[in-house]
């Protein structure tokens, strides 16, 4: 097991899902994906694909609409499974948390393993916030990062 | 007994090769967009971390298929090593990729089912150029078996150089490369999520990851045959040939299906049937 | 057994059985009638096996000659009438062109009595066994399926008064003109045999009585007319031209005619045979003959009337070796191979699909007989055998499949897997064997594939039309494995008629695939023999095949051209996918949705999403099939035109060599 575990810190791949931001997270986060952050080199690839997914990064306050895909996404998961909110829609609601559509942050639809917050996150606090999952994932299998 | 030594090596010793292959894919592939890309054993950690995951499944279906993907796979390449009837060789991959096909519709899934149909049309794209690929060996060496391709002293090369070219193509299909990489792709996530491949995951995603290594070994093993003579050559060949596939995947844009058919067949196709005219001009020896 | 009584089971125990069967209007008497001709028939032809090659001339040969006679003009002067009351003028010509020089010919110019003193009757070599047995056999499972069917089919269509006794009247009475087919050596037999068949081809396929049905039914009767009358005019040039000896099939292929006096009379034999098989441009009678019930599509148009076809050009091939006709023969059959194939991807109806492949598989079988060498004519034989099976499956399935889900649409039978699964299974093994390996099917194209290269024009269409046969075999077969995420799919009761044949085929393709090498040693390397005299192309061994021939390269001088390991490749197909298909089991756990963005519809298994304004949408797969460039609007221009210009050709070049200025 020590190998698979090790290889699960090394090759967290992700899907990014925006629930209803203004997109400015989002392309943060795609901002970390290109050669100038290059986050390829730590075997973080993006597939846009929930069963390819070890990582499920979210954007954007959860509404009533959202609510629904985030939990089907979610659910066709297979574990091991990190989730990371990025922005602070992500985790609180945002500018927008009393909206009569906002339900608030992620974490009232699926359960949230890192909070990246900023508005808009930038992509050194995003690369933060994953290697912050892996080590979560590392001791949650007591294995060293 | 010869025979089941060569079998049990290739069978352990080529995944690695292919790994390592995919590593150095997509090493260089970074480089050349000017980042630094990830570990050379990055597939292999990939490969692991897939083992571990939970095993979901969309039907039981899809698992049947992809081990016979995985087993004809395998075979395709013994046959390579075991020199044995290079015609065999290609309706045996052949299965494998209509396997592949099969389990990429057994799932009632928009994108998978996308993904499967346009791994026929590939399919339809290539196979006659491979055929014909064996059809100029027989022209040249009288026979079929890959064991004639190192007996003869002249290479492949020499006289077969306008399929060679044609099989460059077949080989850019083969390795999902752009422009041909339609029916699933590392990149086309926003058109097709990932095609074929879209209800797989975990255990089985790892499977499909080791049949393309093997494919790796198989398809730079019939480049390398274009010059058996000496072993050396062949693998420069190899070499220059998978170097030359990564610069077209990362100078091009993904086309349509229609497009590669007709792309194939009217560069492909001609440049095989030139070749059969020519040695339909010279006389053959030994046909019987 | 006493050889009278053998070819009395063969040819006339079916007539007696259909006499018997049209009579006696019970549908358990019919059964039981069909079953007990149908073991008869099987015991008689394994018979014909063990006896070996005979030469067979009936006792009262003057009485037989009479009722052939008597019975060839009824049958004309029937096509007359039908073309009449029909108001098709075509079928009307096309009899008249056959019934006016035939009169002419038997009375005017003294054929018949050069007819009556060919000697022997019939002649039973290897070749004619390999066709009897698959006549047997393989006509014989699909009579007995057709028993069920046929009640199923007039339930469904709510036909009151049955018409079944008319179908089976014609359908076993076809299995004994057939045989009679295969074993004629005299032409004038030959000949009535094949009217024989085209009439109960013209019967069957109008069975439903619809306008569809009678229009092409009709189109069927004049197409083969036009070889009936074909066949006319060989009789005659071969009568004036060579002699009154030479109206016997042996006395053609003997090599003791001249090649330039055969080669107009052979050419139009195999043209004859051309359009009994229906190759192009003659295609759209089989694809027509759709319309009838399935049986009828099974016996006739796959399994064994189109064979006739094939199996007289296969026949003939000595006659035309080493000309240009030979090479024209190959083109023909390899154009028409190519170009079916290619339009089988457009077709949206299951038993289209199925006659383009079955046209396409004989022009392969015509193609290897043009090539004409010992290695060729091994890969058609072969071809002829694993075809007869593995096409008579697919149109069993294909019928099973339309009485379960009520259509003939390849969108309609998609997700069949979890309705049906023991159908599927047994259609997924059908269409496997077609074209993949280890089966019999792939061993004798690749056997083709591997002789193509003496006429390399054949062998590059041959590639063509193999890279597109996967395509469209693979399309439909995925089409039925469209189920949604879900479990516990009970296996569907079908009843016996229809379960027992299927069975039997499915294990005689694993059986015939996996003992192919005896089957090679024992039947189809004598019927070569027959065909083509110098050298044996194949060396059968414990695990395979190994193709003999000197290569170019080796010192050694028996080196081999190629190989095919039967048995590791169907250990392979076991451990890759029987294997999997026992063991691997999914827990209801571990079943998850498929992806659709996440805009599903709660439930795993749900096939339904949230469209705008959250409308709940059914997911829809369509199809892919390509119309605008593989469709028959797209490539028929092209397909007529090719064809008709290489059957020009053809006739061409054996003017010229007539002429002496080839």
């Amino acid at each position: 097991m020590g190998i698979i575990a090790t290889s699960r810190l090394k090759s967290p791949w992700i899907m990014h899902f925006d629930n209803s931001s203004c997109n400015g997270c989002d392309i943060e986060v795609l901002a970390c994906l290109t050669p100038l952050y290059d986050v390829e080199r730590f075997g973080i690839v993006n597939m846009g694909n929930p069963k390819h997914t070890d990582v499920l990064v979210v954007t954007g306050p959860v509404n009533r609409r959202t609510a629904r895909v985030l939990k089907n996404l979610y659910e066709q998961i297979p574990g091991p499974k990190m989730v990371i909110a990025v922005g602070t829609c992500g985790i609180s609601g945002g500018v927008f948390h009393n909206c009569y559509n906002v339900l608030g942050g992620v974490d009232q639809v699926v359960p949230v393993d890192v909070y990246v917050p900023g508005c808009a996150a930038r992509p050194e606090a995003i690369i933060d916030g994953v290697v912050l999952a892996l080590q979560k994932l590392a001791k949650l299998q007591g294995v060293a990062l | 007994m010869n025979a089941w030594i060569i079998a049990i090596v290739t069978v352990i010793v080529a995944p690695f090769i292919g790994g390592l292959l995919a590593g150095i894919d997509r090493r260089i592939t970074a480089r050349l967009q000017g980042r630094f890309g990830p570990p050379i054993l990055q597939p292999f950690y990939d490969f692991f971390k897939l083992l571990g995951k939970t095993r979901i499944a969309a039907s039981r279906l899809q698992f049947i298929w992809i081990y016979g993907y995985l087993v004809f796979m395998v075979t395709a390449l013994l046959f390579l090593v075991l020199k044995l009837d290079l015609l065999l060789l290609v309706f045996v991959i052949g299965f494998a990729g209509v396997s592949f096909a099969l389990g990429g519709f057994s799932s009632k899934s928009p994108y998978s089912h996308i993904g499967a149909n346009r791994e026929l049309m590939q399919m339809l794209a290539y196979e006659p150029v491979l055929l014909l690929f064996a059809l100029g060996v027989f022209a040249q060496n009288g026979s079929f078996l890959i064991s004639e391709i190192f007996n003869n002293p002249t290479p492949l090369l020499a006289r077969l150089w306008p399929i060679f070219i044609a099989l460059l193509v077949v080989l850019t299909i083969k390795l999902r490369k752009s422009p041909f990489d339609l029916a699933t792709s590392h990149h086309g996530h926003q058109e097709l999520i990932k095609g074929i491949m879209t209800e797989y995951s975990g255990p089985y995603y790892a499977l499909i990851q080791l049949t393309e290594w093997y494919e790796y070994v198989l398809l730079l093993g019939l480049v390398f045959i274009f010059w058996a003579n000496p072993w050396w050559a062949g693998l420069i060949v190899a070499a220059i040939a998978y170097i030359l596939e990564l610069f077209i995947d990362n100078i091009t844009a993904r086309m349509t299906v229609g497009w590669a058919v007709k792309f194939v067949w009217s560069v492909g196709l001609v440049l095989c049937v030139l070749n059969l005219i020519y040695f339909w001009l010279l006389p053959i020896k030994g046909v019987s | 057994m006493d050889y009278n009584w053998m070819m009395a089971v063969a040819i006339l125990l079916p007539v007696v059985a259909a006499i018997l069967v049209y009579i006696l209007r019970q549908y358990h008497v019919r059964g039981f009638i069909v079953v007990v001709t149908a073991i008869a028939l099987i015991i008689n032809s394994i018979l014909f096996l063990l006896k070996g090659a005979q030469t067979f001339t009936p006792a009262n040969a003057q009485l037989w000659d009479t009722v052939v006679t008597v019975l060839d003009y009824l049958i004309l002067l029937f096509y007359i009438y039908a073309g009449i009351s029909l108001k098709n003028w075509l079928v009307l010509i096309f009899a008249l062109t056959q019934i006016v020089p035939l009169a002419y010919f038997e009375f005017g110019m003294g054929g018949k009595a050069a007819l009556e003193a060919i000697n022997p009757t019939f002649v039973v070599d290897h070749l004619a066994i390999v066709m009897t047995l698959v006549i047997s056999i393989v006509g014989s499972l699909i009579c007995i399926w057709a028993i069920r069917y046929m009640y199923d089919h007039e339930h469904h269509n709510k036909i009151e008064k049955s018409r079944q006794p008319r179908f089976f009247f014609w359908l076993v009475l076809f299995l004994g003109a057939m045989n009679g087919l295969v074993f004629a050596n005299n032409l004038i037999y030959l000949y009535f045999f094949w009217e024989v068949t085209t009439l109960v081809c013209f019967q069957l396929i109008a069975h439903d009585l619809n306008k569809e049905a009678v229009d092409n039914a009709a189109r069927a009767l004049w197409m083969n007319s036009i070889g009936g009358t074909g066949l006319i005019l060989a009789m005659i040039y071969l009568f004036v031209k060579v002699g009154p000896d030479s109206l016997s099939v042996a006395k053609i292929i003997s090599g003791g005619i001249a090649p330039a006096l055969l080669l107009l009379p052979v050419a139009l034999l195999c043209f004859t045979g051309m359009i009994k098989a229906a190759q192009m441009p003659f295609q759209t009678w089989l694809l027509g003959a759709m319309v009838a019930p399935t049986p009828v599509s099974a016996l006739l148009h796959s399994s064994t009337m189109v064979k006739a076809g094939v199996y007289l050009v296969v026949r003939l091939a000595p006659a035309f070796a080493g000309t240009k006709l030979g090479i024209m023969v190959a083109l023909v059959g390899a154009f028409t191979f190519m170009a079916a194939s290619g339009l089988a991807i457009s077709q949206t109806t299951g038993k289209r699909v199925l006659a383009y492949s079955t046209i396409a598989n004989l022009g392969l079988i015509i193609a290897c007989a043009g090539i004409n060498t010992p290695l060729s004519i091994s890969a058609a034989i072969l071809l002829i055998i694993f075809h007869a099976v593995s096409k008579g499956l697919m149109f069993l399935c294909a019928g099973t499949i339309e009485h379960i889900v009520w259509s003939r649409e390849i969108d309609d039978m998609e997700g069949l897997a979890a309705k049906a699964p023991m159908t599927t299974t047994i259609f997924t093994i059908g269409v496997l064997s077609m074209f993949l390996p280890p089966f019999g099917m792939l061993l004798a194209k690749w056997m083709a594939l591997e002789a193509s290269f003496t006429i390399p024009l054949a062998g590059i269409l041959f590639v063509i039309a193999s890279a597109a046969t996967l395509v469209f075999w693979a399309k439909w077969l995925g089409r039925l494995l469209q189920v949604l995420p879900k479990l516990g799919s009970k296996i569907e009761s079908l009843s016996l008629s229809y379960t027992v044949p299927l069975w039997v085929l499915v294990l005689s393709i694993f059986g015939l695939g996996l003992g192919v090498g005896p089957v090679y040693e024992g039947l189809v390397k004598n019927a070569v023999a027959n065909v083509i005299a110098s050298g044996q192309a194949l060396t059968t061994s414990a695990t395979g095949i190994v193709v003999n021939g000197v290569s170019a390269v080796s010192s050694n001088p028996s080196f081999a051209v190629g190989s095919y390991p039967v048995w590791p490749l169907f250990a392979v197909f076991a451990i890759g996918i029987l294997i999997p298909f026992i063991f691997v089991a999914i827990k209801p756990g571990e079943l998850r949705p498929v992806y659709l963005c996440g805009e599903q519809v709660e439930g795993t298994d749900s096939d339904e999403w949230y469209s705008t304004a959250d409308a709940k949408t059914k997911v829809q797969l369509g199809g892919f099939y390509f119309k605008g460039a593989l469709g028959e609007a797209a490539l028929n221009p092209w397909t007529y035109t090719l064809s008709i210009a290489l059957l020009v050709i053809m006739f061409g070049v054996v003017f010229l060599a007539i002429g002496g200025a080839i």
